[in-house]
């Protein structure tokens, strides 16, 4: 089973999140709320997949994909956006993450974003 | 997807990011260059935008959306302006986003949308901020030509 850690800082699309992909097989080991938590869970847990909100406080999501690619050049980190950030989402890309899903969250798409970027980095 | 679950977390964060915003806007009120405040609340419109996105509160997501927009312009120029453009009209902002996570708590169902507002807030509509901190006179309408 992969392990997946969430930050965001609204509950809510971290509920949603876990409620989207836990029931394919995914397992939420930990979540944060914001840009430096999301890097001390990333150390303590080294999950498989690090799924994060573009816009948190402390650390921007760009910030911290950074921090977390600096700790760990493999990690993967899959960025959430929503439309209209399309310059923030090349950012984050430029800065190591993956892979982006556009909010509001598609199920479907969710899911095969995860599995497709899992299967790259294996 | 469990609706009243997912309804009840968004009353619940919107009202604290509301809350929320109503601090920074007071900070900003005082303090137009704070850029922690102005931080705050681009954060504040961005999730709640997000919430209301995936419930299909479209009016709360435009709204929001517009807000956030007209923040990340007050980022990217290092302050809020004075007069009724500045801090008056984000509280207004402030005050349509209430209105309406109001409204979902008393009917559930999703708010309308507030238009005019919505072209308040639009920030492309705004001319750039100049060196005094005000912004530049709108550009000129083509003057409406009397049919005979």
């Amino acid at each position: 089973m992969k392990r997946v850690l969430v930050a965001d800082d609204a509950s809510f699309m971290r509920q949603m999140i876990r409620d989207i992909i836990e029931p394919e097989g995914y397992e939420v080991v930990g979540e944060a709320s914001d840009g430096v938590e999301v890097i001390d869970k990333f150390l303590e847990l080294r999950p498989d997949l690090v799924m994060m909100d573009i816009v948190m406080p402390k650390r921007s999501g760009i910030d911290a994909v950074k921090g977390i690619k600096q700790e760990d050049p493999g990690a993967v980190v899959v960025m959430c956006s929503a439309l209209g950030q399309e310059t923030l989402v090349m950012e984050a890309i430029q800065a190591g993450a993956k892979d982006f899903i556009v909010k509001p969250f598609k199920p479907d798409a969710v899911v095969s974003t995860l599995s497709k970027v899992l299967e790259k980095g294996d | 997807m469990d609706l009243v679950k997912y309804r009840n977390l968004f009353l619940e964060e919107s009202s604290d990011h509301l809350a929320e915003m109503s601090r920074a806007l007071l900070v900003l009120e005082k303090d137009p260059t704070n850029g922690e405040a102005i931080d705050e609340v681009f954060r504040m419109a961005h999730s709640i935008k997000g919430m209301a996105g995936s419930l299909g509160y479209d009016a709360v997501t435009e709204l929001a959306h517009k807000l956030e927009d007209r923040m990340d312009r007050i980022r990217a120029e290092g302050r809020v302006e004075p007069g009724e453009q500045g801090t008056p009209l984000l509280f207004k902002g402030l005050e349509g986003l209430e209105r309406m996570v109001a409204q979902v708590r008393e009917t559930g169902e999703a708010p309308p949308p507030d238009l005019p507002l919505v072209a308040l807030l639009d920030a492309r509509a705004a001319p750039p901020v100049q060196g005094d901190g005000t912004r530049g006179a709108p550009e000129p309408q083509p003057k409406k030509v009397p049919t005979p």
